[in-house]
């Protein structure tokens, strides 16, 4: 050919070429092009067009980063399945972990001088920073291991029977159920109870309610007490009911609605009853720790539900939030940690 | 009846390995990869340029192959050969293939 623009045949060796280790490139190229004209040739032979022939060839080819991971006997997938299950296993268990603890200090360090929704916010980010921040390191470790086979032999570890799940606990379950029972039950009567309980007494003798009345107003008691009720009755579903994602994820959205009405009530300033306030005469820094204790306990028990729903996901069952448990489990799977 | 689909990727299974083993028998006379293919195709091995030249370099590394260029012809060729290593793998594998050929015969109730 005595145009300028390399051929086909150039740009296909080339393309592969540029892939391959420099050692290996003259003795490939030459096979290569070898191989590539004894092909074009049958067909020329066979009465084809030769630019037809060698378009049909290199065609066949494939692509040439595919032959050039063949040649150098690269991978074709990021992480293989011989690492997928540690992968996985330590991304869960890291996310469960590390994802958690950050969003909690961040949203904490912000409740002491921010409002509601900058908290939310702060919580919000450092979960999706961290996130993705634990995912693509440790996708990005594991891709390098795929690719260093003689430490790759030493993450792979056998099976036994060791590593089954523990069988579910039920009798401790049960006893928790119980527990948690009476205390909704206490709480709810607390609550229902307040306005007319005669802590405090207006001037013609009337109770004056510790909670708001807006709450009673609005309905939103009634909400908080409905959300309250419905995730406990999910405790008892999870008793009689095999692990599944929707019932796992309606649970832990329930637990976290009932969470962020109580958040909202509380950051908002319409928890406490005003007469009540004004009739107590506590301390001012009562009623500014209030909100912020209240903050801390919400994300807290909201920390535990999603610690709980990953670790239901791990292990594909019902799992108590535990960080002992959570922790020592996902040293375990730290690749070279017995 | 199962679909074409299905047949071709079982098939696709159970070939897995076979073009090995036709390497090394064709290649007790030394070869070059295009008229490997060729004749691989004529023999019943249909199998890709793209999945043949490569696997021929790792059978090389393996040490199943040896190589020398010719360079008598216009067109220089890589020309693969069974090694020693070579012929006594395909040896066992073939032994293997009998095997496998008489346990289905007797699962068939032949």
């Amino acid at each position: 050919m005595t145009a300028p623009t390399p051929s086909l045949t150039e740009r296909y060796v080339e393309a592969t070429l540029r892939r391959l280790p420099e050692r290996q490139r003259a003795d490939i190229e030459r096979e290569l092009r070898a191989s590539i004209d004894d092909a074009v040739e049958a067909r020329v032979e066979a009465g084809e067009d030769p630019a037809e022939a060698e378009r049909a060839v290199l065609t066949g080819l494939g692509d040439p980063a595919r032959l050039a991971a063949g040649y150098a006997d690269r991978p074709l997938h990021l992480i293989g399945p011989d690492l997928f299950l540690p992968y996985t296993r330590l991304l869960t268990a890291l996310i469960a972990i590390v994802v958690p603890i950050v969003a909690t200090i961040a949203g904490i360090a912000r409740a002491v001088d921010g409002d509601v929704g900058q908290v939310i916010g702060d919580i919000i980010t450092a979960a999706i920073t961290t996130g993705v921040n634990v995912a693509f390191w440790t996708t990005l470790l594991f891709a390098i291991l795929e690719r260093l086979p003689s430490v790759r032999a030493s993450v792979i570890r056998d099976w036994t029977l060791d590593q089954l799940p523990e069988p579910p606990k039920r009798r401790r379950r049960h006893a928790d159920l119980i527990a948690e029972t009476v205390m909704m039950v206490l709480f709810a009567a607390f609550v229902l109870l307040t306005p007319v309980l005669r802590f405090k007494t207006d001037a013609s003798g009337g109770p004056i309610g510790v909670l708001s009345p807006w709450l009673w107003d609005t309905g939103v008691v009634y909400l908080f007490l409905v959300l309250a009720l419905v995730g406990l009755s999910f405790n008892y579903v999870k008793l009689h009911v095999r692990w599944s994602a929707p019932l796992a994820v309606a649970g832990a959205v329930v637990n976290l609605a009932a969470s962020g009405v109580l958040l909202w009530v509380a950051r908002t300033d319409r928890l406490i009853n005003p007469a009540f306030r004004a009739a107590v005469d506590w301390p001012a820094e009562v009623w500014e720790w209030l909100p912020v204790g209240v903050t801390i306990g919400v994300a807290i028990s909201a920390v535990m539900v999603v610690v709980e729903l990953v670790r239901g996901f791990i292990t594909r069952s019902w799992e108590r939030a535990d960080f002992g448990e959570t922790i020592r489990e996902a040293t375990q799977r730290i690749p070279g940690v017995k | 009846m199962y679909d074409e689909e299905l047949y071709g990727m079982h098939l696709q299974e159970l070939r897995r390995g076979t073009v090995v083993l036709a390497c090394l028998i064709i290649l007790k006379e030394p070869n070059y990869g295009y008229a490997l293919l060729d004749q691989l195709e004529r023999s019943g091995f249909a199998v890709d340029a793209n999945t043949l030249y490569p696997l021929l370099r790792r059978l090389e590394k393996q040490g199943l192959l040896a190589s020398d260029w010719n360079t008598d012809e216009a067109r220089p060729r890589k020309f693969y050969r069974t090694s020693d290593d070579g012929h006594a793998l395909a040896d066992a594998l073939t032994a293997d293939w009998t095997d496998l050929n008489t346990a289905f015969r007797s699962l068939r109730g032949e």
